[in-house]
């Protein structure tokens, strides 16, 4: 991490204590530190949220590399991400973006941003059901309607004690890696 | 018979039924017993960007109970088959995670975690459980189709955690279309997304997408597309016509599950590999 930089745009400074925070998490689920970035830009070439949606991965390193955790926190690139993976496989130094970018919209969640899209009625829908959405209708091509039922296919399996599982996975919510 | 706790999660069994049931009808015929497993919820996966202990509990959770019955897990969907192996790998890494998670698991639903079960794929159990042979010597009305593969990000990707295929070279699904009379060629956008994961945030980029993803196949001169993940059924088969009118272009491309064409190959009775639910395969099957 840089010290003693400002990002003149915004004045901001780099945050050591969040950068602490985030080289302690992703060391977690096994990352390397964002400091071996070197800026190849390798993830935004691959990156399938790039040509749609302009997101790149390697400013997003850019910046966590040098501390400047709460600009990407408010930033809404990292919800555009679609979790393809393409950066972490072909990133030669073994980083993570997709990673980097999920802790850091935990970290959104958790101090209380409001979830963006349909992100609250999935999380909504595995809490009092177990799945993120209940067995639908769906139609042929003649437009018959058709269930599992009339398909001929057993009931979907859920959860045993569905308020204890409700209640299990809310409290996770409270919960970050460390 | 090989017995194996079929973990379906959210997508399958909620909306692409054409997956389970051809899965359900063929996989007998090689000596595969699928059994449905009890208690079982989504695997996580969605909640990733919400948060991450979620999404390693609820696999951590589903692969628990697969161990209870002392049963290898097969996950159709290629993005719970990715989160499972997840957990697995990043369980047997961090023993803080694994004593966290295990603790809870054990507390709240006295549910006993070992994480050494074997995890399989459809794209897997096919080509290297099962095996080409055997699936060869099944084909009773070769499919002489050209057909497009598209495997799915998630399917291949990310390589540290073990996948049914390689990543950047996947070829497993060609080879099974091969032995059942299938012409395949590669073609540069095959490992494009799908645009599933957008649904979530950005509607008319996910089906943008698809569109691109559905021309470019289209173009190629492809009779059909084959699949092995959920999220290209909803997205390249379900919502083609979305995807047509958001791109404005004329889209009309057969998407067949992977295992809907052995089933048509093994000569099987279409309605039970649920190829009626396939919307744009007028042009090939009627």
């Amino acid at each position: 991490m840089s010290e003693g930089i400002v990002d003149l745009f915004n004045m901001s400074k780099p945050e050591k204590k969040k950068y602490k925070d985030l080289e302690k998490e992703l060391s977690i689920i096994g990352i390397e530190s964002p400091n071996i970035c070197y800026q190849c830009s390798k993830c935004t070439s691959g990156c399938e949220a790039m040509k749609l949606l302009e997101l790149e991965p390697h400013s997003i390193m850019a910046s966590a590399k040098d501390g400047f955790i709460e600009e990407i926190m408010q930033s809404d690139e990292i919800w555009d991400c679609v979790g393809c993976y393409k950066c972490i496989e072909r990133c030669p130094q073994k980083m993570s973006p997709v990673d980097l970018m999920y802790i850091i919209k935990n970290w959104c969640v958790s101090s209380g941003k409001q979830l963006p899209g349909d992100y609250q009625r999935l999380l909504q829908n595995i809490l009092s059901t177990g799945y993120t959405q209940n067995p639908l209708d769906v139609h042929d091509k003649k437009n018959n309607n058709w269930n599992r039922k009339t398909l001929g296919l057993p009931d979907i399996k859920t959860p045993k004690d569905q308020q204890k599982f409700t209640q299990i996975v809310s409290e996770l919510a409270m919960e970050g890696l460390k | 018979m090989k017995e194996l706790g079929m973990y379906l999660g959210c997508t399958i069994p909620t909306e692409q039924y054409g997956y389970e049931m051809s899965i359900r009808e063929i996989m007998p015929e090689f000596d595969i017993k699928v059994i449905d497993l009890e208690n079982v919820s989504c695997c996580g996966a969605p909640l990733r960007s919400i948060n991450l202990m979620m999404q390693m509990y609820l696999s951590a959770r589903n692969i628990a109970i697969c161990e209870s019955n002392n049963l290898d897990i097969y996950a159709p969907c290629s993005q719970c088959h990715l989160s499972i192996n997840e957990t697995i790998y990043r369980l047997k890494n961090s023993s803080k995670l694994r004593e966290k998670i295990v603790k809870k698991l054990k507390e709240k639903e006295g549910l006993k975690y070992r994480g050494d079960l074997k995890v399989y794929h459809t794209l897997d159990l096919l080509y290297d459980e099962i095996g080409i042979d055997k699936i060869k010597k099944k084909v009773k009305k070769p499919l002489n189709w050209n057909i497009a593969c598209h495997y799915g990000c998630q399917t291949v990707r990310y390589s540290d955690i073990k996948r049914p295929d390689k990543a950047e070279h996947p070829d497993k699904m060609e080879e099974i279309i091969k032995v059942i009379g299938g012409k395949t060629k590669d073609y540069s956008e095959k490992l494009n997304c799908c645009g599933a994961p957008l649904m979530i945030t950005h509607k008319e980029s996910a089906l943008t997408k698809a569109g691109e993803k559905i021309k470019a196949i289209q173009e190629r001169n492809f009779d059909a597309v084959s699949i092995v993940c959920p999220f290209g059924g909803r997205m390249l088969d379900s919502k083609q016509k979305k995807a047509a009118e958001t791109i404005s272009e004329k889209l009309n491309i057969p998407v067949f599950y992977l295992t809907q064409l052995i089933g048509l190959a093994m000569n099987k009775d279409k309605n039970k590999l649920g190829l009626n639910l396939n919307l744009n395969s007028e042009k090939i099957l009627g």
